[in-house]
């Protein structure tokens, strides 16, 4: 299963695996990330996503395989990873301190000088005004997350790790977000971000991986896993009867019982022919709604594993 | 290791608890000292007691007798609270993985904390010694004493040597409820946990000290020659019992310093 990472991977995984007692937490994990890559990491609550994230910056040993950043393995405090931006879980900061004091500490801390950092980038994506001066006790989620983001970017790093970089977000906050990512991305920094929100990895990510169990589910481009041309999800009032007309018809990729309804890959064929379809053979139909493909596509996948 | 040392002081420094604990060090001896000089004591001999009443006789004891009761627990506490959360209140705001990540490695970060705990261990200490010694000069002035029972006397800069000495040699005994302490904060995530285990090792000694039946092992525990210094105040000077003191906390802190960084140097960091 392991093959060798690609010559210009920057982040590579390689029959990684990690147990937490009698919870395997992942197992003989696989991937890689070129430069300039967002790659979104992918899975339910309990995949293995936080725990991969934590071993690739050293924070965790694993127990058989191996994660690389820059061609070579990661050890615990690596130099390495003075070139990544990194935010795990929530953003944490010493509550007593004001904003600026925790990222002014926490660079210095490194042995670095507070005027070599990118602070115009960095508080220009916190985004706190005078509030960067406050207790972060006093800080909102949110407000800690952004400072999170900017205490990551401070290096202008070459690659960022970020785990569920727009949680606790507001929706005008996220998509500032995903508009830096993929700016940074253009400027040719790597990114890998593990996201519960499939439509985020859909609009800012190149590439996914589909984590499940602690296993790898599928890898690669975005589109490529998305396939087909979309999905529709029906309540219909003869379940039995309506799957039995929808295999049948033709542009209808997939049909996969999800009670109380049916989701339905389309491949070629619009949503209101399925409609008019399932009328004409005698199924009364209840909803249709419109499916995110990469929901679909990351439901199939997590299902079929 | 400076700048980390730097920044972990600086965190400390401006830790609204550490003010707290600090500003209690100096306090206790300014209303022993107010207490004293409203209701004299007599004065009775050397041990428990003695020192205490023979503050009055020079401001120069004040600080000796400070820091004879402080050091029975609250200076412990002060000490432990100081250790036994270091790394462990890190862990428990989550900002632990970051320094790990910035990165700092990991027996840096750890020496660092470690160094800034017996650095605000010692200054508790140094603020007793402190506070008592203004309060006391302020109170009962500065000149030499004659110790009641003994004749034993001693000129006013003897007694400010033997404050010093006696200041080294606490901060020196409070160095197994530093490392213990410390050691157990590299454990958990739960500061709590480092100051009550912290606590917890001189509440044992304690009691196991006072068990006769022990024989020489209570000669192994830590605070078993934490009052030996008095023998500063009310006797010829340092003697063997206070050398003891001294080597007695070196097994502790090398044992639980080492288990420490062996310990946090393997560690998975899911905090």
């Amino acid at each position: 299963m392991s093959a060798p990472a690609p010559a210009d991977a920057v982040i590579s995984v390689s029959g990684l695996t990690k147990r937490f007692g009698e919870v395997l937490a992942v197992d003989a994990l696989d991937f890689s990330v070129d430069r300039g890559q967002v790659c979104g990491l992918l899975g339910p609550n309990g995949a293995g996503k936080t725990t991969t994230l934590r071993v690739l910056v050293g924070l965790v040993f694993a127990d058989a395989g191996r994660a690389s950043l820059f061609g070579r393995p990661v050890h615990p405090s690596d130099p390495a990873l003075a070139r990544v931006g990194t935010m795990i879980e929530e953003s944490a900061f010493v509550p007593y301190l004001s904003g600026v004091a925790n990222l002014r500490l926490w660079w210095e801390a490194g042995g670095a000088r507070w005027h070599d950092a990118d602070t115009d980038t960095a508080l220009a994506v916190a985004g706190l005004g005078p509030a960067v001066n406050r207790k972060v006790k006093t800080y909102s989620q949110g407000m800690k997350q952004r400072l999170g983001l900017a205490r990551a970017l401070l290096s202008k790093p070459d690659v960022l790790v970020l785990d569920e970089p727009t949680s606790g977000l507001d929706p005008g906050e996220m998509r500032e977000v995903r508009q830096l990512l993929r700016r940074v991305s253009e400027q040719g920094a790597t990114v890998l971000l593990s996201s519960h929100l499939l439509a985020e990895i859909e609009q800012v990510c190149s590439h996914a991986v589909v984590m499940d169990k602690g296993r790898l589910v599928a890898a690669g481009p975005v589109a490529a896993l998305m396939g087909g041309e979309g999905s529709v999800y029906l309540e219909v009032s003869n379940v039995r009867r309506a799957t039995s007309v929808l295999r049948k018809l033709a542009g209808v990729r997939r049909v996969i019982p999800e009670a109380p309804g049916l989701a339905v890959e389309l491949e070629g064929i619009k949503r209101s022919a399925v409609v008019a379809a399932l009328v004409k053979a005698g199924v009364g139909v209840e909803t249709v709604t419109a499916r995110h493909r990469l929901e679909d596509a990351f439901l199939g996948l997590v299902g079929d594993a | 290791m400076i700048p980390v040392f730097r920044t972990e002081l600086a965190k400390q420094v401006r830790r609204p608890r550490t003010f707290v604990a600090l500003g209690i060090a100096a306090l206790i001896p300014v209303i022993a000292t107010i207490a004293l000089k409203a209701n004299p004591p007599t004065p009775q001999g050397g041990g428990d007691q003695g020192l205490f009443s023979l503050a009055p006789l020079s401001g120069l004891l004040v600080p000796a007798a400070a820091l004879r009761f402080m050091s029975r627990f609250l200076l412990v506490l002060i000490v432990a609270l100081f250790a036994g959360d270091a790394v462990a209140a890190e862990a428990s705001w989550g900002s632990l993985r970051y320094l790990l990540v910035r990165p700092i490695s990991r027996p840096r970060l750890l020496g660092a904390k470690l160094a800034v705990s017996g650095l605000f261990a010692l200054a508790a200490t140094v603020l007793i010694t402190l506070a008592g010694l203004v309060a006391g000069l302020l109170a009962f002035g500065w000149h030499g004493v004659t110790i009641p029972f003994t004749s034993l006397s001693q000129t006013a800069p003897q007694l400010l040597w033997n404050d010093l000495l006696a200041t080294a040699y606490v901060a020196w005994s409070m160095a197994a409820v530093v490392t213990f302490g410390f050691f157990v904060s590299t454990l958990s995530d739960v500061p709590q946990g480092g100051v009550g285990a912290a606590i917890g090792l001189y509440i044992v000694s304690q009691i196991l000290d006072a068990l006769t039946s022990l024989g020489t092992i209570r000669h192994g525990l830590p605070t078993r020659h934490l009052d030996d210094w008095i023998v500063l105040f009310t006797g010829r000077g340092p003697n063997a019992d206070m050398f003891k003191g001294v080597l007695v906390q070196v097994p502790y802190i090398v044992v639980f310093g080492g288990l420490a960084f062996w310990r946090f140097q393997r560690k998975d960091i899911n905090s």
